[in-house]
């Protein structure tokens, strides 16, 4: 009897994380890109190019902080089609947010992880998105996926620059 | 010494009493589920959430599991013995 009624206060603590519907916005903004060729440490003899990625972020998270909120987590994608039209998305860069006095962002970031194209170059891959997207981490219950930001227009990959 | 213990730490009920706890403790729970969660969505905190109901099922220990008198009401009455003599 006992356990039923936790288990009925944990539905209903999932379930009211329904009633929840913040939808925070912010904006992204990508203040300078540029590609390199460079030497994939796991193919020595592999050259590739990377992107690398400087952006800026605003946004107000606070509102998705409900008392069924553990904390969140953020990441920016950049979504492209490549050459072969395969449809990618990678995340270049993420944070975990514990406060709700954490989740004010304004952020001058750049790419926290490698980005590169599984073709091995960006040579005429069409201009990217870029997002910022969150998942909302609840004590008991389901994760939900939002969007916080996305670039008002896409972001064209540069010509590779020599390293001098 | 040994039965001095017993007599306090055996926790014999009649029937009617069993019943009795039973329905104090079913609609105890209830009540507890409802008001913490409750407590619990009004303050917008899980530690509430779980404070009132700790409490709640601490109280109910206290009310339901030691014989107390109220339990022992209903003594079974039992026939009384026959004598194998008479048979």
């Amino acid at each position: 009897m006992g356990s039923t009624c936790l288990m009925v206060l944990l539905g209903a603590i999932a379930l009211s994380s329904f009633l929840f519907t913040a939808d925070p916005k912010g904006t992204i903004g990508v203040s300078s890109i540029q590609v390199f060729p460079g030497n994939a440490r796991r193919y020595a003899n592999k050259n590739q190019d990377f992107t690398f990625v400087n952006f800026n972020l605003t946004a107000d998270l606070a509102p998705l902080f409900n008392w069924n909120t553990k904390q969140l987590f953020l990441y920016v994608s950049a979504e492209y089609e490549n050459k072969q039209g395969v449809r990618n998305e990678v995340v270049i860069w993420d944070r975990i947010v514990r406060r709700k006095e954490d989740a004010q962002l304004n952020i001058a970031g750049r790419n926290k992880y490698v980005f590169r194209d599984l073709s091995a170059s960006f040579k005429d891959a069409p201009p990217a998105h870029y997002s910022l997207k969150y998942n909302v981490m609840p004590y008991v219950g389901v994760l939900t996926y939002g969007e916080a930001a996305r670039t008002t227009d896409a972001v064209p990959f540069p010509e590779r620059q020599d390293l001098s | 010494m040994g039965d001095i213990l017993q007599k306090y730490l055996e926790g014999k009920i009649d029937f009617e009493g069993q019943k009795l706890v039973e329905q104090i403790s079913r609609n105890a729970l209830i009540a507890a589920t409802v008001v913490s969660f409750v407590a619990g969505f009004a303050s917008q905190s899980l530690r509430v959430l779980f404070g009132v109901f700790a409490l709640f099922v601490i109280v109910l220990c206290a009310a339901v599991i030691p014989p107390w008198p109220a339990y022992r009401r209903h003594p079974v009455k039992w026939l009384p013995a026959k004598n194998p003599k008479d048979q």
